[in-house]
């Protein structure tokens, strides 16, 4: 019988909401560069805009991705777990 | 691309008088938000770090914290540059010829208009509230002699300066209209032979 306090799901199936959310803000990266390209004004001001713009975005996916990769994504979080950790360990330092 | 030195449907001598965009007061809010929206969030987790630090070592909410903080800055980041890109791409360009009115609203909406000069019958400077007299910006309005259209400059620098260069170059369009012996049917302009 399904018992809600054994239930568990891994934590990875957090990585497909953002995964969806990655690909999104890929494509609105894309799109932006390409507006900067195709309209913007002809010069070195816009070889600057788009490198700052694509250096930062690189960056930031990269670093996103480093940080994620350290963490034990296979853990499975158990409710009774979750409502534990909240009362008695998130807030210790207080 | 746009090139001054090559517009589109550029005429025989025609010469770009002015380039003008929004001034650097608007580029300046974009700077404050993503400074804000970015340094705020930092600065708490700097202050609570020995919750954040726990929160960020616990295996459940370690990984869903980092999440949501990853896709908050990556939100921001993009939203800056969009925000960047709708001010970058706005622009006017007055030639001894025309106005050339480009605007960007969003990433997937794009207008592009033009207006001979000869076809322009008043022409309006606005400087409006303490921050626009300050810092010398506002708005001029072009309109158009046959029908009701207004090209708008917003928040221009020097609106005033800019208004006298357009009635300058108004005048001098139409006389050498009038000199070649041309005409003006609505906003389109004939020219004699």
């Amino acid at each position: 019988m399904f018992d809600l306090q054994t239930f568990s799901v891994p934590v990875s199936i957090f990585l497909i909401p953002y995964g969806l959310y990655m690909a999104v803000f890929i494509f609105y990266c894309f799109f932006n560069i390409y507006h900067l390209i195709r309209y913007g004004l002809y010069g070195f001001g816009l070889y600057i805009i788009i490198t700052i713009f694509a250096g930062g975005t690189i960056l930031l996916v990269s670093g996103s991705i480093f940080i994620l990769k350290e963490y034990d994504w296979s853990q499975p979080i158990f409710l009774n777990n979750i409502i534990e950790t909240y009362s008695k360990d998130l807030f210790k330092s207080w | 691309m746009y090139d001054l030195k090559k517009l589109p449907n550029q005429r025989e001598n025609e010469k770009v008088i002015l380039f003008l965009r929004r001034q650097w007061f608007s580029i300046l809010i974009i700077i404050v938000a993503f400074v804000l929206l970015s340094g705020v969030p930092l600065l708490i987790a700097w202050y609570f770090w020995d919750i954040v630090n726990t929160w960020l070592f616990d295996t459940t909410f370690g990984p869903i914290i980092t999440i949501v903080g990853s896709m908050y800055f990556l939100l921001v980041w993009l939203s800056t540059f969009i925000e960047f890109t709708d001010y970058y791409l706005d622009t006017w360009i007055v030639t001894n010829e025309r106005i050339i009115n480009v605007e960007q609203e969003g990433l997937f909406h794009r207008t592009a208009s033009e207006l001979d000069l000869a076809a322009v019958q008043d022409t309006t400077a606005e400087i409006r509230g303490f921050m626009q007299t300050v810092f010398n910006y506002g708005n001029v309005f072009v309109q158009t002699a046959a029908e009701k259209e207004r090209f708008h400059f917003i928040n221009i620098n020097n609106p005033e300066h800019v208004k006298e260069i357009v009635t300058q170059l108004v005048e001098d369009d139409k006389k050498r209209l009038a000199s070649q012996g041309g005409a003006l049917i609505g906003k389109v302009k004939i020219l004699g032979k």
